[in-house]
């Protein structure tokens, strides 16, 4: 319920209040959205080495290879492989999938889903995002430093990331660069979790916000939870590179009085596994949503739906340790982190049956962002259930630090967050920019993706599973491994496949923004949710007469309505 | 009825940004209280604590810390009390006091610091003398951030904004209790136990 309603500020006139340090919670979220395109083409350009190396070990990466590499005559050398993986992990994850799903949609959806003028905090607000813009030059800038960037996986295990395992300014960039982007996000935690809460539309109770708020406000809640607990595992870390403090030296703090490189991990995956869920729990709302809007039916389950995520988010705070089952703790321990894991299939069953629910029998019209989120349930039902082999105590052991987990978590977050991620950007394409984008080119798009997508990580789960380690830079040296070359060359050729597929996305969406004339209708998809009552694209206030809620956001086929359409607003009233 | 809108406006906006503060302490709850895992991690695997044949910590600067911070957590509050009945005459004296106090927090901690280095306890000795060093100093980084926060409530005394600035105190007032209450945890469990 809506406590006080916010001022109808004047619209920003100049170039700098307007596009730069905009208060306004969509052009934030567009910032945020560039922001996450440009890392997602670093961060892919990486990956790229990352499979031309594993494929074709010894031959200089084309075209820009000579440029980068010119001592070793274009190759990339075994240590920048490794900064390679490390960097590609970090720009993914936190650089990413984090400002897209987050950052962007959080910040352009939830005010305009939830009838508000804007975030509650405006000014939080932009200084999340150039506090977050300041995280990126930071990370950035290892690569620029005479050792080169971090190189210690994306988890930056000590003593991988200690001064002895890697003594470079690189370490301690990325380091600080999480710690500052750490600070970002929980700012932007406060605001979503404080809007959510006062700044509803009168008549709009928590389950009559549309499934995405619901993703997006529970992630907002981990975010804010458990951010700060890797702040505080960097700023040791940073503190161990340059106070010299020893919490992470290796050597049992009983003996010798210096540090404990587990307990690293420890904090790091009481951050990390509910991080997991911060990147997918926004994904899983947005697809819930369009699931039932191109369905053309009410979201089947949909209070069941919101109570599941809200379960699986408590129990996710619950089961790091299953990340750390190979490091030696009690086996009373991996045996309850192992159940407590495997409890998580139950809430995630219910979601996903009521995905299923959701679409059986639907009028379903088969537009980009449907199949973008048909394409999360399958790669998603994927990588859940490799969860369960590695959940498995008996089987981690074995496939613990192979491509099988590489695998797994791709289907899960890099798959289903990007194809979610897709699937948001071709839906909200009007209500952001006022124009859509091409649906042949997106169809297109789509395809060759989802076919680069399972390509590459269908191929990761078999040569992991037959054995090979993730994080080597030439495998093959060992001859067991030697077969599988040529698969991985198919992996990588699938990956230069959706690589080049994303041009296409590119193209689309710069032309749609900037160079296209026809302007898309107030409501192209026929959706009932607030922010298509209000004019594409969405006006500075948002909303002249706040609306007042008198229905849930997917409210299909009801006989009373009038006309051909199917659906009705949220602030209509039938009976 | 401008006026009622206008005073549930206020309301309105104290209601949402003691909601943000609240998020905002639960986050840095979770920072100290990985911090304090950490130490209990420590301590818990050793065998003597503390390890190296290094020697505690004496209790005498801590305890004055605590009091001066407690007393300080006093005066503050009774200083938002005052604000919101308007008590003008009094403000400016409970004001001072919380400040001086925070700043004499500060003045102990250094003293702390330099008593450590004269027991040889250096940062990089090992993880007794690490641990102790970083919490305090992560305390006291948040410290200095209240204390900033204080001075700006000056203008709000000075130009008698009560209703304008009154979520400002209220916040103000927040964090430095939630400090207050960090330090105690850090008290009782790195230099009594
Ligand atoms: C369906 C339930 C899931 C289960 C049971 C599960 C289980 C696991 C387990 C046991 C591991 C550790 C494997 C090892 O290191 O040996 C793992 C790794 C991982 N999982 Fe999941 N997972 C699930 C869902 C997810 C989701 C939803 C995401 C992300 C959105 C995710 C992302 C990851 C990541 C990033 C890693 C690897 C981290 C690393 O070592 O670098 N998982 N998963
Ligand atoms: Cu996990």
């Amino acid at each position: 319920m809506a406590f006080f309603e916010q001022h109808m500020h004047a619209k920003p006139t100049t170039f700098l209040s307007k596009y730069i340090f905009s208060y306004d919670h969509k052009v934030i979220g567009k910032q945020f959205l560039w922001y996450g395109i440009f890392f997602l083409g670093v961060g892919g350009i990486m990956a790229l080495m990352i499979r031309w190396t594993l494929a074709f070990p010894g031959v200089p990466f084309p075209m820009i290879g000579q440029f980068l590499f010119p001592e070793t005559g274009g190759v990339v050398p075994p240590d920048t492989y490794a900064m390679l993986f490390t960097m590609h992990g970090t720009i993914m994850i936190f650089y990413a999938i984090t400002p897209i799903l987050i950052g962007a949609f959080g910040n352009f959806l939830i005010p305009l889903m939830i009838g508000a003028r804007d975030m509650v905090f405006p000014l939080l607000n932009m200084l999340s995002f150039w506090i977050a813009f300041i995280s990126g030059l930071l990370l950035l800038a290892g690569l620029f430093t005479p050792l080169g960037a971090a190189a210690g996986g994306w988890t930056s295990y000590p003593t991988l990331s200690t001064l002895i395992g890697s003594p470079g300014v690189g370490q301690t960039l990325w380091a600080l660069a999480i710690f500052v982007l750490g600070v970002s996000s929980t700012m932007g935690a406060v605001n979503y979790i404080t809007t959510i809460i006062v700044l509803r539309a009168p008549g709009m109770g928590y389950f009559d916000m549309p499934l995405s708020v619901w993703g997006l406000g529970l992630t907002a809640i981990l975010n804010a939870i458990f951010i700060p607990v890797l702040g505080a595992g960097v700023l040791l870390l940073i503190f161990d590179r340059v106070f010299g403090t020893t919490f992470f030296l290796a050597g049992a703090a009983a003996t010798s009085g210096t540090g404990d490189p587990i307990l690293f991990q420890h904090v790091f995956w009481i951050f990390g596994h509910p991080e997991v869920y911060i990147l997918i729990l926004p994904a899983w709302g947005i697809v819930s949503d369009l699931l039932s809007f191109f369905a053309r039916k009410p979201a089947f389950g949909a209070k069941a739906t919101a109570l599941s995520m809200t379960s699986i988010t408590i129990l996710s705070t619950i089961v790091y340790g299953h990340h750390m089952f190979t490091t030696q703790m009690s086996p009373l321990l991996t045996q309850s982190f192992m159940t407590l894991t495997m409890t998580i299939s139950i809430p995630s069953a219910i979601f996903f049956a009521n995905w299923l629910g959701t679409i059986w029998k639907g009028s379903i019209r088969f537009h980009s962002p449907m199949l973008f989120s048909l394409g999360v349930v399958f790669v998603f039902g994927l990588g859940g259930l490799t969860g369960l082999y590695l959940g498995t105590v008996t089987t981690d052991l074995y496939l613990h630090d192979t491509y099988f987990v590489v695998g797994h978590f791709h289907y899960t977050m890099a798959a289903s967050v990007l194809l979610g991620g897709f699937a948001a950007c071709y839906f909200w394409m009007p209500k952001m920019f006022g124009t859509m984008m091409n649906e042949f080119w997106a169809k297109v798009h789509f395809w060759i993706t989802m076919l680069g997508l399972n390509g590459i990580f269908m191929g990761m789960m078999v040569v992991g599973y037959a054995g090979m380690h993730r994080r080597l830079y030439n495998p093959f040296v060992y001859d067991f491994m030697a077969n599988l070359v040529p698969i991985n060359t198919f992996i990588t050729w699938s990956a230069i496949v959706m690589g080049l597929a994303q041009i296409i996305f590119v193209v689309n969406f710069v032309h749609a923004v900037f160079f296209k004339k026809e302007k898309s209708s107030d409501n192209p998809w026929e959706v009932g949710t607030l922010e298509w009552t209000i004019p594409s694209p969405a006006p500075h206030y948002n909303f002249k007469d706040l609306p007042v809620v008198k229905c849930g956001p997917h409210e299909y086929g009801n006989p009373n309505l009038t006309g051909d359409r199917d659906f009705q607003y949220q602030t209509e009233e039938l009976a | 009825m401008v006026a009622r809108t206008e005073i549930r406006n206020l309301e309105g906006r104290k209601m949402v940004s003691s909601i943000g503060m609240i998020v905002l302490l639960v986050s840095f709850s979770m920072l100290f209280a990985t911090l304090l895992l950490g130490y209990a991690i420590y301590r818990l695997t050793s065998d003597v604590w503390p390890p190296m044949g290094m020697q505690r910590v004496p209790l005498f600067l801590p305890t004055v810390s605590t009091f001066i911070i407690a007393v300080s957590s006093l005066s503050l509050w009774k200083f938002e009390k005052e604000f919101e009945l308007k008590k003008e005459q009094i403000l400016l004296p409970l004001y001072l006091v919380t400040l001086t106090l925070g700043a004499a927090f500060m003045g102990v901690q250094f003293k702390l610091w330099a008593s450590m280095k004269a027991m040889g306890l250096y940062v990089e000795a090992g993880i007794f003398p690490s641990l102790f060093y970083t919490l305090t100093w992560i305390h006291a980084a948040h410290i200095v951030a209240g204390l900033l926060g204080l001075l700006l409530m000056i203008p709000a005394i000075i130009k008698q904004d009560f209703d304008e600035k009154a979520t400002l105190v209220a916040n103000v007032s927040k964090f430095w209790h939630f400090l207050g209450i960090v330090w105690f945890l850090m008290y009782v469990v790195m230099f009594v136990l």
